[in-house]
């Protein structure tokens, strides 16, 4: 709880400096590589959060990772964050960051989950229907799991879209037991 | 042996399969963050409103307590051993709610609706939200109706109306539930022909039993089916064993139950026993929840908790049909403290209390009621015109004979005047005792009040007294029928009553000390 608001202002400043030094398609590049970067790495992230690597070490590899590859800004960030000792919760705030990102340029997010691999046709339609649906741009993941037999769900933040067969049949199932104990 | 034929199973389940529909879904969902001790902690859940039933893995259910910034905190009506970290939780979008309707009475279900009686699904009209806001000003009037307990201690002096809200409270083992049972078996009259007949309406109750030992809630469920109660009683149900959210939700469930009543113009009467449990049961789920302790412990709104409660009990205005809700909580104190915090606090919501003491009960009086500092502060309006204007003088006399009762003790010698007023103090205590699951009718309790005021039984001796009474009631009954019918339907002593009292009396007791 302490954490998500620590990092919310970190990220916020963060996003409003680079709004002010019109610098932020610079800094949402690196934040995406930041991101990125750690969420593929669970070592770094593991490394960020141990209290017991001092925090000269931690300093010294961020910077090695990153001098060069993310804008200067990002740099001093990194610097100040350490200093601060918040460096464990750095996932955090970048991911906070992305999210205010995308909330800006009205982007979101959705996971869609078919039975089976999908074509492009079917993937314009889908994309073109999610976004008249939510207003907003929207980047999808496609992921495949063959346990919901047929159809799709979509996943976009808190909520669910489900034509799934496996949905489907839970609910024929609900309403068979429910008719079947009004009956007798 | 009969056959089934396969065409018939495959029209019922083609006539089944018409109308489903099959259209995609969208719920909302969250992830299990935490679990544990009956709470989880989800993270998603936006959109999801406080109070909010959500639905967990194997059909457990839970409702939202905490909105964070990040997640939100659930507590758990089952077992929470089953939901792991990573589970899916589903919005229902549907605040904790409680099926109404008459098909509710005779049945015994836990306050979510779910039977235990074994009698099959609750067959309800609608659900109801358990927590609903008080009425207001304008919705309201004063009690004016009486509300019958047919104990004549608390009927003679400390009256209870329909729409009040009378605490009943002492140490255990001191007869608490046994007046509030007795209450609710009173009520049986209101739903006869006669009542009906006599401009009565039927009170329906509601008995919530929270923390209490599941052998205790049969016990009581079987008294009030032996005696016919149970026809318009529902009982709410959460054992010592449930979980404590359920416990705190009980009373709610019990008050919308009670307000379907009200609403559609119809009086009931909810008993909660008991408070002191319930507060108990929240404390545990705040301290979980993580919300900061305060006085004993308990959390900072445990007074709201039961304000909001007890407030729902109203008697609405004629233009919303005159409905009426009474309240009769309970509470247990620990070695007679009433200054302990949920005592203080249900003591000051209420409107008035009947405090019941272990002394008296070990002593013999039962109900063992302190008539000393028992009060109802707005029932009076509400009692018959007959039994205000008998026993206006018990309380006193009753107050009298305790003080005098502590000079007695000397055992110096006493002056006449005052050897009377104690042998009459004795046999007003003695006449309020009363057996219980026995409930004795108005008219009845008039009458012997009327006697015991007056000082009429002067010459019985105190052992004989309840024998004496109540062969004279049954003697009047036998021969003078028109004393109760007058007070019945008239509901004031008028003079030829008076006359008849007196003539039944003096020709009774010849006959008495006769025999």
């Amino acid at each position: 709880m302490g954490n998500f608001r620590v990092a919310s202002r970190y990220a916020k400043s963060l996003f409003r400096l680079s709004e002010d030094k019109n610098i932020f398609n610079s800094v949402s590049e690196s934040a995406d590589l930041v991101f990125n970067t750690l969420k593929n790495s669970k070592e770094l992230r593991a490394v960020l959060k141990n209290p017991i690597v001092k925090q000269d070490i931690k300093k010294e590899l961020l910077k090695e990772i990153f001098s060069g590859k993310v804008s200067s800004e990002v740099d001093t960030f990194f610097n100040l964050i350490v200093e601060h000792n918040r460096e464990d919760i750095l996932f955090e705030i970048i991911s906070r960051f992305i999210e205010l990102k995308n909330e800006k340029l009205g982007i979101v997010n959705a996971v869609v989950k078919s039975a089976v691999d999908l074509n492009d046709e079917a993937k314009t339609r889908i994309q073109k229907e999610l976004e008249d649906f939510t207003k907003k741009k929207v980047n999808i993941t496609y992921k495949v799991d063959s346990s919901l037999i047929g159809g799709f769900i979509v996943l976009i933040n808190d909520q669910v879209i489900d034509s799934s067969i496996k949905n489907q049949l839970k609910l024929l199932k609900k309403k068979l037991m429910s008719e079947t104990i009004l009956n007798n | 042996m009969a056959e089934v034929r396969p065409d018939e199973v495959s029209r019922i389940l083609k006539k089944q399969l018409a109308g489903f529909e099959s259209e995609s879904e969208i719920y909302d969902v969250g992830t299990v963050l935490q679990v544990g001790d009956g709470i989880a902690r989800v993270y998603g859940l936006s959109q999801v409103m406080a109070s909010e039933l959500v639905e967990f893995p194997h059909g457990i259910m839970g409702m939202v307590l905490n909105l964070e910034e990040d997640s939100v905190g659930c507590v758990l009506f089952g077992d929470g051993n089953l939901i792991k970290e990573g589970d899916e939780v589903r919005r229902t979008k549907r605040v904790a709610s409680f099926p109404v309707g008459e098909k509710l009475l005779g049945r015994v279900v836990d306050p979510l609706g779910e039977p235990l009686d074994g009698k099959g699904p609750v067959q309800s009209e609608f659900f109801s939200p358990i927590e609903r806001k008080a009425l207001g000003v304008i919705q309201r009037q004063p009690v004016k109706e009486a509300l019958q307990t047919g104990i004549v201690a608390v009927d003679a002096m400390i009256p209870i109306g329909r729409g009040q809200r009378e605490l009943i409270i002492g140490d255990r083992q001191t007869g608490k539930t046994a007046v509030a049972i007795d209450a609710i078996i009173n009520q049986k009259h209101t739903h006869t022909e006669e009542a009906k007949r006599l401009g009565i309406n039927p009170v329906y109750c509601i008995y919530v039993a929270i923390g209490q030992k599941a052998s205790t809630v049969a016990q009581v469920v079987g008294k009030l089916q032996e005696l016919g109660a149970m026809e318009y009683t529902t009982v709410i149900s959460a054992a010592a064993s449930t979980p404590a959210p359920l416990q705190f939700i009980a009373p709610y469930a019990g008050s919308t139950m009670g307000e379907y009543f009200r609403d559609s113009g119809r009086h009931a009467l909810v008993v909660y026993d008991d408070l002191s449990k319930q507060a108990v049961a929240y404390r545990e789920l705040s301290l979980l929840l993580r919300r900061p302790p305060g006085r004993e412990a308990y959390p900072g709104d445990v007074f709201y908790l039961h304000s909001r409660l007890l407030e729902r009990a109203s008697k609405l205005s004629d233009d919303l049909g005159g409905g009426s809700l009474t309240a009769l909580p309970i509470i247990e104190t620990q070695q007679g403290d009433v200054s302990a915090y949920i005592p203080t606090n249900v003591i000051s919501i209420t409107d008035g209390q009947i405090y019941l003491e272990p002394n008296l009960f070990n002593s013999g009086v039962r109900p063992a009621i302190n008539v000393g500092i028992s009060v109802s502060r707005v029932g009076g309006n509400a009692q018959i015109k007959a039994m205000r204007k008998v026993a206006g003088t018990l309380k006193l006399d009753l107050a009298q004979y305790r003080e005098l009762e502590a000079f007695s003790k000397f055992g110096s010698d006493l002056d006449k005047a005052t050897t009377r007023t104690l042998a009459k103090g004795a046999r007003l205590v003695e006449l309020l005792k009363q057996a219980q699951y026995a409930p004795i009718p108005i008219e009845k309790q008039v009458v012997s009040v009327y006697l015991g005021t007056n000082n009429y039984f002067e010459n019985v001796p105190i052992a004989s007294l309840k024998k004496f009474e109540k062969e004279f009631l049954e003697y009047a009954e036998l021969r003078y029928p028109q004393i109760f019918e007058s007070i019945r339907t008239e509901k004031v002593l008028t003079d030829p009553t008076l006359e008849n009292i007196k003539k039944a009396f003096s020709e009774f007791s010849e006959k008495f000390n006769a025999a």
